[in-house]
């Protein structure tokens, strides 16, 4: 059977694309799937580093493009996760060197190769967001609950309605207390100005940041919620489309529980 | 009660809903930004439209979108010079 190609992008720079990828490519690998994660962000290279995986790099996808190595040879394989693979992205060319019609090439190889395509878009709408979209046959939109992503999010969501892809959302970092508090959009907020299908809610966890310090997969660390959240977002890419989606938890403050001890109602 | 007490005396107006309806406005303003290639392309073809049935002047004619808060209108504005005879 043909793999799928799913492209993760966001407009907006610095919302958690590569997180995603890499989360939620390495779930799909836990789910059973055969994964390859492709860095799009040529010139600036970071699937890699946060993968863990900065050593062993050969080729690159520029060289696969370029007809310099075969698909294989670029592909790198996690050794802690299996039937997952990373090709990255190359650091020393323009980020003008890949073509659409070179990734379209490509495509067809990969999705012979692999169950899932995750790639990994650079931020903006140029060439590198084009040669990421170019052969997508979904796609994710990631952004966080502030004016600047969302807006950036609404512009990306209409090229992608442009292509025929209908994105599905991905609200992350979202701070409980501080929409409980009514100093961030919550999801539904952020759903009524975008109007798209959510697909997973991601909270702020300061496991991310660890994880990507020592390289280790997200997912595979039991305490973290937003790696919980994006194995759940696996499963639904992944044919459980119905899996409820969980909110994230407000933290009850000491007013909450002190009305509670008194029996008053909020 | 304790908390919404509470809740009153901390917070003023919720900065989200500023944000959310800040978004609202600037999305829908967003999609009406039309660019020149589409409004040189759209004057050309009306103008082909128009020169069916009118003569007109085209170097005095002028296409533009008009904005302001609530509304959103494209004005084509031609001085007519002849009115063509139906051809049968
Ligand atoms: N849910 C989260 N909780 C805490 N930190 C996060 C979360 N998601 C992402 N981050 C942090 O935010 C930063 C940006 O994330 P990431 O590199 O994934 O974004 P990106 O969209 O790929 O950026 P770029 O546009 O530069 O490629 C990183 O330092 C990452 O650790
Ligand atoms: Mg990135």
């Amino acid at each position: 059977m043909e793999g799928k190609i799913i492209v993760v992008t966001s407009g907006k720079g610095g919302v958690g694309k590569t997180t995603a990828t890499s989360s939620i490519g390495a779930a799909l690998a836990l789910e059973g799937n055969r994964v390859a994660i492709v860095d799009m962000d040529i010139g600036l290279r970071n699937l890699d580093v946060v993968m863990g995986l900065e050593n062993r790099i050969v080729f690159n996808i520029v060289d696969v493009v370029q007809d310099r190595c075969k698909i294989e040879q670029a592909a790198i394989r996690d050794r802690r996760i299996e039937n997952l693979f990373l090709i990255p992205a190359s650091q020393s060319d323009n980020k003008d060197v890949l073509t659409t019609a070179g990734i379209e090439r490509i495509a067809k190889q990969l999705r012979s190769k692999f169950d899932y395509i995750i790639m990994d878009s650079p931020a903006g709408i140029e060439r590198g967001f084009e040669n990421s979209v170019v052969s997508a046959d979904e796609a994710l939109v990631i952004c966080t609950p502030d004016v600047s992503a969302v807006r950036d999010a609404d512009r990306v969501i209409g090229l992608l309605y442009a292509r025929s892809l209908s994105p599905k959302l991905i609200v992350n970092r979202i701070e409980p207390a501080r929409v409980m508090r009514g100093e961030m959009l919550s999801h539904e907020d952020v759903l009524e100005v975008l109007s798209i299908d959510l697909v997973g809610l991601v909270p702020m966890d300061e496991k991310v940041l660890i994880s990507s310090n020592t390289g280790t997969p997200l997912v595979l660390q039991t305490d973290s919620k937003a790696g919980a959240a994006f194995r759940q977002i696996a499963r639904r890419l992944n044919g459980e489309a119905d899996l409820p989606i969980e909110m994230p938890v407000y933290k009850t403050s000491m007013w909450q529980k002190i009305s509670k001890t008194f029996g008053l109602k909020q | 009660m304790l908390s919404g007490l509470f809740k009153r005396f901390t917070t003023k107006k919720n900065s989200k809903d500023a944000a959310k309806k800040r978004l609202q406005f600037s999305l829908i303003y967003d999609k009406l930004e039309v660019n020149d290639t589409t409004l040189t392309d759209l004057q050309q073809d009306i103008v082909d439209v128009i020169s069916k049935y009118f003569e007109i002047d085209k170097d005095s004619l002028e296409l533009k979108v008009k904005r302001d808060e609530n509304v959103s209108a494209l004005v084509f504005n031609t001085p007519i010079l002849h009115v063509k005879r139906k051809q049968v």
